[in-house]
C-alpha cells in the first residue's frame, strides 16, 4: 500500500514539476525571449491554463504526502536516524514546513492567475509561482534522497 | 475577467496568516493534535515524550507533530481569512497585497532557522 501511494506520489509531483516549471518560466520570461529558441518555446505557454493543474496537483501531491508520512515516520525515519543522516532529516522536516506553506498560498496563487483585478501588476502572482515552484522542486528533491539515501549513500 | 472582491480579501489573508502563524506553532510547540501512527491514536494538544527514563520509547510510539501545526495554523488563518473576508470593502487602509509572498518568504526563512539544529547533530 505505501508502495503504491509512494508511486503515485512521485507521478503526481513530477506532472506539477512540469507544470510549475512551465508556469514560473513563461511568468519571467514574458519578454525578450526568442520565440524560435527551445527556452522561448518552452515558456510561450498559456501561463493561466496551468493554475487548476496546479492547484489540483500541488494539494493531491501534499495529500499524498501527508498519508505516506505516517509510514515515513514509523518505518522510514527511525532507520535513517539509527543511520545518523541527520542532514537528510532536516531537509525533510523543511520540505514538510514549506509544503504547508505553500498549499496555504494556493487560493490566492489562484486568484491571481484565474480571477486578476483589471490592470493588476504581475508581480504578485510571479512571486507566488517562483515560491511555489522552488516548494515544488525542494521537495521533488528532498523526497528523492530520502527515498534512496539507504542505497546510494549508504 | 474580474475577482470576487471577498475571496480575495479571504484567500490573501489566509495565506500571509497561515505562515505567521505556523512559525508561532513551529516555534512554540503548538500542535493541535498529536498523532501516533503506530499504535493508531490521535490526541488533542501536543504530547512529548515524559519518559526521562527510557528515553528510546520515542522510537516505540513515534508522534507526529506536523498535522499538528499546520491544523493550528490553519484554523488561526481561517478565522482571520473569514473577518477580512467580511470587512466593506474600503474600511480599511491596510492592503495585503504585498504581503501575501513577503511574509511567507519570511516564514519559510525561519523555518530554515528553526530547523538548524537537525543539521548541527
Amino acid at each position: 500500500m505505501a508502495t503504491a501511494l509512494l508511486i503515485v506520489h512521485g507521478l503526481v509531483a513530477v506532472a506539477l514539476l512540469g507544470a510549475i516549471t512551465h508556469q514560473t518560466l513563461a511568468a519571467w520570461g514574458a519578454a525578450g525571449a526568442r520565440p524560435a529558441s527551445f527556452l522561448g518555446r518552452f515558456r510561450s505557454v498559456p501561463s493561466a491554463s496551468f493554475a487548476n493543474a496546479i492547484v489540483f496537483l500541488y494539494a493531491a501531491s501534499t495529500l499524498l504526502g501527508g498519508i505516506i508520512y505516517l509510514y515515513f515516520r514509523v518505518d522510514v525515519r527511525p532507520e535513517l536516524e539509527r543511520a545518523s543522516h541527520w542532514h537528510v532529516l532536516g531537509f525533510f522536516e523543511l520540505k514538510e514546513h514549506f509544503a504547508a506553506i505553500g498549499l496555504a498560498l494556493l487560493p490566492a496563487y489562484w486568484v491571481c492567475w484565474r480571477r486578476p483585478l483589471a490592470n493588476e501588476p504581475t508581480q504578485i502572482r510571479t512571486a507566488l509561482t517562483s515560491m511555489l515552484a522552488f516548494i515544488v522542486w525542494w521537495g521533488f528533491l528532498t523526497g528523492h534522497v530520502a527515498n534512496n539515501i539507504m542505497g546510494f549513500g549508504s | 475577467m474580474t475577482s470576487s472582491a471577498p475571496f480575495r480579501r479571504f484567500s490573501f489573508a489566509f495565506g500571509t496568516t497561515f505562515a505567521v502563524l505556523y512559525v508561532v506553532a513551529l516555534a512554540k510547540d503548538l500542535a493541535l493534535i498529536t498523532v501516533f501512527p503506530s499504535l493508531g491514536i490521535i490526541l488533542a494538544g501536543t504530547h512529548r515524550s515524559r519518559d526521562v527514563a527510557d528515553p528510546a520509547m520515542g522510537f516505540l510510539a513515534p508522534a507526529i507533530y506536523w498535522y499538528g501545526w499546520t491544523t493550528t495554523a490553519a484554523l488561526g488563518a481561517l478565522v482571520v481569512g473569514l473577518v477580512a473576508a467580511s470587512i466593506p470593502k474600503g474600511s480599511t487602509r491596510y492592503n495585503w497585497e504585498g504581503m501575501v509572498w513577503i511574509i511567507p518568504a519570511l516564514s519559510m526563512i525561519a523555518c530554515v532557522y528553526l530547523t538548524l539544529p537537525w543539521f548541527r547533530l
